[in-house]
């Protein structure tokens, strides 16, 4: 018995020790990134490296925006990812009610040809995009950038999983009420989607915002640079400035902690909606 | 009399009503002019309800928005991809490919680019060009050894948040879940000081234990192995997050069941959380598989494939040939020999995950 006791000890201790290590390991990059963020260049740039935070934080930002405006890069991505969000909120849960509720002709078939969309890594539309926008006129505008992935096939999947659960009885009693189906669709199915539809914004969320490679080859000037790209082009320099790009690294990540911290509970249920009613 | 009577009762019913009617149509005067906006767009919806088709045509309704923009940016650069892969790429188009004129229609559809058939060819030459090679070993070594090591850590970390004596969950799921906020190319720079072979934290921490410097930008092996970090880094907290919801939905009395069995905690976790965590497990399985295959910013800003393209991935090497070279006829058919791969790969992954 108390050599039971004791093993649970020692295994408890090592849970936590683990546990403890690896928010450790998760803070060290963060807690860096702030610290070179708050000192000036050459401070920070020194063996043995510091450790402290210094109090040039303000002094970096005023740097950094004479050298790129990063406010308004900040912004822009913001302007993207919302816009986009909404959009392909409207999008997917639309289709994907149709998906869950309605039969139609050729139903099937429609949804496995988006389906086996998913498993391709729509990053690489890239080239055809660029020619396709190229030709439109499009290079170098936001609707480039949100357009394409709207029509989300992660995000139809999820909704019409989700919508399935919805009782076809309460549906047909509000038909039988002389509801039209668009009013069914927003007053009687979206209200009870809500915390799928905040999981799924999540995800588009962070989507857009992580995008990369195409908007790298879309965007050219500095005006319209999203966060990563003013970033990349930060670190494109001769010499690199890092406490600029430490302040800009710095601002780039609160939007999405806010949204994360904000969303939790939602991200993590959408998420499982997605993996476990297959 | 009783006629009168009628007509007075009638005129004044009349009249009444009248009345009644102007009032009625001055109060909803006003209550119009207070607020029109809201009731023209009421009365616009009213309309458009009225028009709009019903059940089963409405479906079509429903889904068309969805696919347009589906068929425009999706279906059809996958077709155009593939097409593209048997073409070399000369220029960006101009003319129309073909055009339709009606008098008052006139339809043009211009030419995307200007293309010269080559067969095969692409295909070809990737298959004989070693930076092609160089690119896959690289992928997969990243991909053999950083998939397993984040899953297994965020398995590892989400049982234990998930014991039941463990305290401060919330802080700590939190604390580990932060890197995925952020921003991909910022966190990739952070990397990128880190792991600085002179002037570097990581360095600075391994000099006092007596060890290094270690060259982690700058030697091939480590190099990868920096990628290899910085991607875990980024992704066990997602994954640990998704894996502990899916422990969460275990029910508690097979572990009861179990433990009047007498099960240890080996086999308490090998009977009852493997099996039953196995849809979670596949799903985060294939999506980092997925994930890893497409790294592109990670080797881009850390490395920028070198020392020698010893960190160059397949997306990064497609990249180059598509927009620093410009040759998108054989980057689309490096971009469909990838698609294969990874589809196959995903395909195994959930037939051997899947099957009981």
């Amino acid at each position: 018995m108390r050599e039971q006791r004791r093993k649970d000890a020692v295994w408890r201790f090592l849970t936590y020790a683990f546990v403890v290590t690896m928010v450790v390991v998760m803070m060290v990059p963060l807690y860096w990134m702030l610290v070179a963020a708050t000192l000036p260049q050459e401070q920070f740039l020194q063996f043995p490296p510091r450790l402290i935070p210094g109090t040039a934080f303000l002094d970096n930002f005023a740097a950094l925006q004479e050298r790129l405006d990063f406010v308004r890069t900040i912004r822009n991505s913001v302007l993207i990812a919302v816009v986009y969000t909404l959009l392909s909120l409207v999008l997917c849960s639309m289709a994907g009610f149709a998906f869950a509720k309605y039969e139609f002709k050729y139903k099937e078939p429609i949804f496995y040809t988006i389906l086996a969309t998913l498993v391709l890594p729509i990053q690489l539309l890239v080239i055809p995009l660029f020619l396709l926008m190229a030709q439109l006129d499009w290079t170098n505008t936001f609707r480039a950038i949100i357009l394409p992935w709207a029509a989300n096939p992660i995000g139809i999947f999820l909704m019409r999983q989700n919508m399935k659960s919805i009782p076809d009885a309460l549906l047909e009693s509000a038909r039988m009420d002389g509801a039209t189906e668009f009013q069914i669709f927003y007053r009687i199915a979206l209200p009870t989607m809500r915390s799928s539809l905040a999981a799924l914004a999540i995800i588009l969320f962070l989507f857009q915002w992580d995008l990369f490679l195409y908007p790298l080859v879309i965007l050219e000037s500095a005006d319209m640079y999203t966060i990563p790209i003013g970033l990349a082009q930060l670190t494109g320099f001769q010499r690199i400035y890092y406490d600029q790009i430490m302040v800009a690294a710095t601002l780039a990540i609160v939007p999405m902690v806010v949204l994360f911290l904000v969303l939790q509970k939602q991200f993590v249920s959408g998420i499982l909606a997605g993996s476990l009613k297959e | 009399m009783a006629t009168s009577d009628e007509t007075d009762d009638r005129v004044g019913e009349t009249y009444r009503r009248r009345a009644g009617a102007r009032v009625r149509n001055a109060t909803r005067q006003v209550k119009r002019a207070a607020r029109p906006v809201w009731d023209r767009v009421r009365f616009a919806r009213q309309d458009v309800t009225a028009a709009t088709p019903t059940l089963p045509r409405v479906a079509y309704l429903f889904i068309a928005p969805f696919f347009i923009l589906f068929g425009l940016f999706l279906a059809f650069p996958v077709f155009y991809t593939v097409y593209l892969s048997f073409f070399e790429y000369q220029g960006v188009g101009e003319g129309s490919l073909f055009w339709v004129d009606l008098g008052p229609l006139y339809v043009e559809i211009p030419q995307i680019a200007q293309l010269s058939f080559i067969g095969l060819g692409n295909y070809a030459r990737l298959l004989g060009n070693d930076l092609f090679w160089q690119s896959m070993f690289n992928t997969s070594y990243i991909l053999a050894i950083q998939v397993p090591l984040m899953i297994g850590l965020a398995l590892a970390l989400a049982l234990a948040l998930n014991a039941s004596f463990m305290r401060l969950k919330g802080v700590f799921r939190t604390a580990i879940a932060l890197p995925v906020s952020a921003n991909l190319v910022a966190y990739s720079t952070v990397f990128l000081l880190l792991f600085n072979e002179q002037l570097g934290f990581l360095n600075y921490v391994l000099a006092g234990v007596g060890v290094g410097p270690v060259p982690w930008l700058t030697d091939a092996f480590w190099a990868r192995n920096t990628i290899i970090a910085a991607v875990t880094w980024r992704w066990t907290g997602y994954n640990m997050i998704i894996l502990l919801a899916g422990l969460q939905t275990i029910p508690q009395q097979l572990y009861e069941a179990a433990e009047i069995d007498g099960a240890s905690r080996w086999e308490k976790f090998r009977y009852v959380t493997l099996p039953q965590l196995k849809p979670v497990l596949l799903f985060v399985v294939v999506l980092s598989t997925i994930g890893t295959f497409k790294l592109f910013a990670e080797p881009y800003v850390i490395t920028g494939g070198g020392p020698t393209n010893s960190t160059i991935t397949i997306v990064q090497y497609i990249y180059r040939q598509a927009f620093v070279n410009f040759n998108l006829g054989y980057a689309s058919a490096l971009t469909v020999v990838f698609v294969a791969i990874v589809s196959v790969f995903s395909i195994v992954q959930i037939k051997i995950g899947g099957e009981d």
